[in-house]
């Protein structure tokens, strides 16, 4: 007997106990349902926990401080930086070729004074001195920048910045009232000395400072990791404000500028387990590097433990309804006894009855499969959208839950592995019944 | 070039004029017992019987006499406990489940009194099934149900569901199905037990002209005499051993 006969047959035995194959396909269904949701819940979970400790940047980034390395504070997720060092291009690009680095993102620091705008003096705020951090953020993903409201600056912007949570507390606002700064325009200014003027007294000298001002325009506040301070702008801007106040006499020094032209390298290497040998390599270049590693190591063997009791969960579940196929197989050998007698009667072997009964558990399988990833795929979509409705809601970055390809084929293909398992037994059974079956038995 | 055989070993195509010769029976010293409570129940008791190639045998015997042990041990639905079956000078002792399928596949046909077809498939399919377990090709197996449901007069039902059909017409559908091997034995169990008289002359009709048109060996299994006595050897079961009928 060809697999199209059997297949046809088999075919034909589900049309006859439509009822029955509708309520195995359900069990099927609901736990392959049950499963696909379950791994994208997890998963999703998992990304965010994960993207949460890296700001959103790559797991396998790691900072690079212009600073020499502390020998004390060696294999520290976060050492203390020794004495200040400069990073200049040179040094990037010896780090951007060492071996396992993917890529090297320099992190350029400007010091800008700050006019808060009429709009945000919930309380009295100064005027103040602040970093403004500038990355390329043509590479945003790849950066470790989480946005919580709003946007990130254009990559060439000169007139925008981001905030940070920092910048929200210094007005006495929270997360939660992050949308409030959206679109408040910020007075700044980077300042250059110019030249230092006797003060009169014979020993102390005035500084001459000059600002370059700018408007900045709020445009979203974020979660960043890049580099130390309270906003975030492009890194055209960033370098611009910092050569301004490099050019003064002092070098920047009046200002607080560091000598070093970028504030930092954002690293990331090729993977998990090279994050170690990237960051003894940059140690041996010269530079101090930090890197969540060891957090992330810890937290991803939970997540993983997490993982593997929600996939047990539903294996079980999916387990169950292999039991529902066994169970309806054998009700149906148990009717088909004297048909099964007829059809070796007229010839079929043993193995054409356990072809056309193990097809007949497989497609209940195949299609419960199909139908439980897509239930599933739709009920993980409805809790996202109820968990993003409550993290937004908390002011915190909402969550999209995606469902992996390779979790919806692994659904369906453990439904139909499971079901050809648990219709095993009965095509067994009717394999091995007794040709003279056809003729009612003995 | 040969031609391909099918699984059952015939000439798939063979031209479905040509009468293949009926398979000669040979059964010595078969003895047969089921297992009961009580102890071995012995249905068949060193039984000896030779029909002859494209014979015509009719067996009577009461309800549980082993009139269809014996059938179910000639067609090698069963293998034989103690003694010998030759069919076609073929001995089934010792052939495995599998060869004892490919000889049915091969030589025999089967007719029940429960007509034994698939509820879920037309009258055609239920044909094609025994056409396809023979192995012949899609296009001849296509032609050949076709032919076989003319030859029982069935050609306008085709697409027709058994529980569509009167019982006599479900018989000759069996009928036509039992014939899509081309068996050189028809082994047929009470079948006209269900039906009515008009069908039953129908179907004794058909299964009678099988050893003339079709060149098998036909047996009979029945409970009535009158249709017993049509046949040239007549044979009874009485107290586990054969005999010939009155």
């Amino acid at each position: 007997m060809s697999w199209r006969d059997a297949i046809a047959l088999a075919a034909t035995s589900v049309r006859r106990s439509l009822g029955r194959a509708a309520l195995t396909v359900s069990a099927v269904a609901l736990a392959a349902a049950l499963l696909t949701a379950l791994l994208t819940i997890a998963g999703t979970a998992r990304t965010r926990v994960l993207d949460q400790l890296s700001k959103g940047g790559p797991l396998s980034g790691i900072q690079v401080a212009a600073a020499a390395p502390d020998p004390g504070e060696i294999d520290q997720d976060d050492p203390k930086p020794g004495r200040a060092k400069i990073l200049d291009d040179a040094a990037l690009e010896r780090i951007a070729d060492l071996p396992e680095v993917r890529y090297a993102l320099p992190v350029v620091a400007s010091r800008l004074f700050v006019i808060s705008p009429t709009k945000m003096r919930t309380r009295e705020v100064e005027p103040f001195v602040e970093t403004a951090v500038g990355v390329d953020l043509r590479q945003l993903p790849r950066l470790p920048i989480s946005v919580i409201a709003g946007r990130a600056p254009s990559p060439r912007s000169m007139t925008e910045v981001a905030v940070t949570e920092a910048w929200l507390e210094r007005y006495g606002l929270d997360r939660t009232q992050a949308a409030s700064v959206l679109g408040t325009e910020i007075e700044a200014g980077a300042g250059r000395t110019d030249a230092e003027a006797d003060t009169g007294d014979g020993e102390r000298r005035r500084r001459v400072i000059r600002g370059r001002w700018m408007r900045l325009q709020v445009v979203g506040v974020v979660a960043q990791e890049a580099g130390s301070g309270s906003m975030l702008v492009s890194l055209p801007l960033a370098r611009a404000s910092r050569e301004w106040s490099a050019s003064g006499i002092d070098g920047g020094d009046a200002v607080g500028l560091s000598p070093s032209p970028y504030a930092g390298v954002l690293v990331a290497a090729d993977s998990l387990d090279s994050i170690g040998r990237v960051r003894d390599r940059i140690g041996d270049v010269g530079y101090s590097t930090s890197s969540p590693e060891n957090l992330i190591a810890s937290v991803r063997r939970y997540l993983q433990v997490v993982e593997i009791v929600l996939t047990a969960i539903g294996v079980i579940a999916l387990a169950v309804a292999g039991l529902g196929i066994t169970n309806a197989l054998l009700a149906a050998v148990r009717e088909r006894r004297r048909e099964i007698g007829v059809l070796k009667a007229i010839g079929a072997r043993d193995r054409d009855v356990l072809r056309i009964f193990l097809v007949e558990a497989t497609c209940l399988g195949l299609l419960g499969g199909v139908i439980g990833a897509a239930l599933g795929y739709v009920a993980a979509r409805s809790v996202g959208a109820v968990v993003n409705g409550y993290l937004q809601d908390q002011g915190l970055v909402g969550v999209r839950p995606t469902v992996p390809t390779v979790v919806i084929l692994s659904v369906i293909a453990g439904s139909a592995v499971l079901a050809l398992i648990g219709g095993a037994l009965p095509a067994l059974r009717a394999a091995r019944l007794p040709a003279r079956e056809a003729v009612g038995g003995s | 070039m040969g031609r391909r055989a099918g699984r059952c070993g015939f000439p798939a195509g063979a031209g479905h004029h040509g009468l293949v010769p009926g398979a000669e029976v040979r059964v010595s010293g078969l003895t047969h017992a089921y297992p009961t409570r009580h102890g071995p129940l012995v249905v068949l008791d060193d039984i000896e019987v030779e029909i002859p190639s494209g014979g015509y045998v009719s067996l009577v015997g009461s309800s549980g006499a082993g009139k269809s042990t014996l059938l179910s041990l000639i067609g090698g639905l069963e293998a034989a406990q103690q003694g010998v079956v030759e069919v076609g000078n073929r001995s089934l002792a010792g052939l495995s489940r599998d060869g004892l399928a490919a000889f049915r596949c091969a030589t025999v046909g089967f007719v029940f009194q429960h007509f034994g077809l698939l509820d879920a498939l037309t009258a055609a399919e239920n044909i094609d099934v025994a056409c396809s377990l023979a192995g012949l090709p899609r296009r001849e197996r296509r032609r050949r149900t076709t032919e076989l449901l003319a030859a029982v007069g069935l050609a306008e039902r085709a697409d027709h569901r058994p529980r569509e059909l009167s019982g006599g017409e479900r018989q000759r559908v069996a009928i036509a199905r039992a014939l899509a091997n081309r068996p050189r034995l028809v082994l047929a169990d009470e079948p006209t037990g269900n039906l009515d008289d008009d069908s039953t002359a129908r179907v004794i009709g058909l299964l009678e002209s099988m050893p003339a048109d079709h060149g098998c060996t036909l047996v009979l299994v029945t409970h009535d005499r009158a249709l017993a006595a049509r046949a040239p050897l007549r044979l009874q079961l009485r107290d586990a051993r054969l005999e010939p009928a009155a």
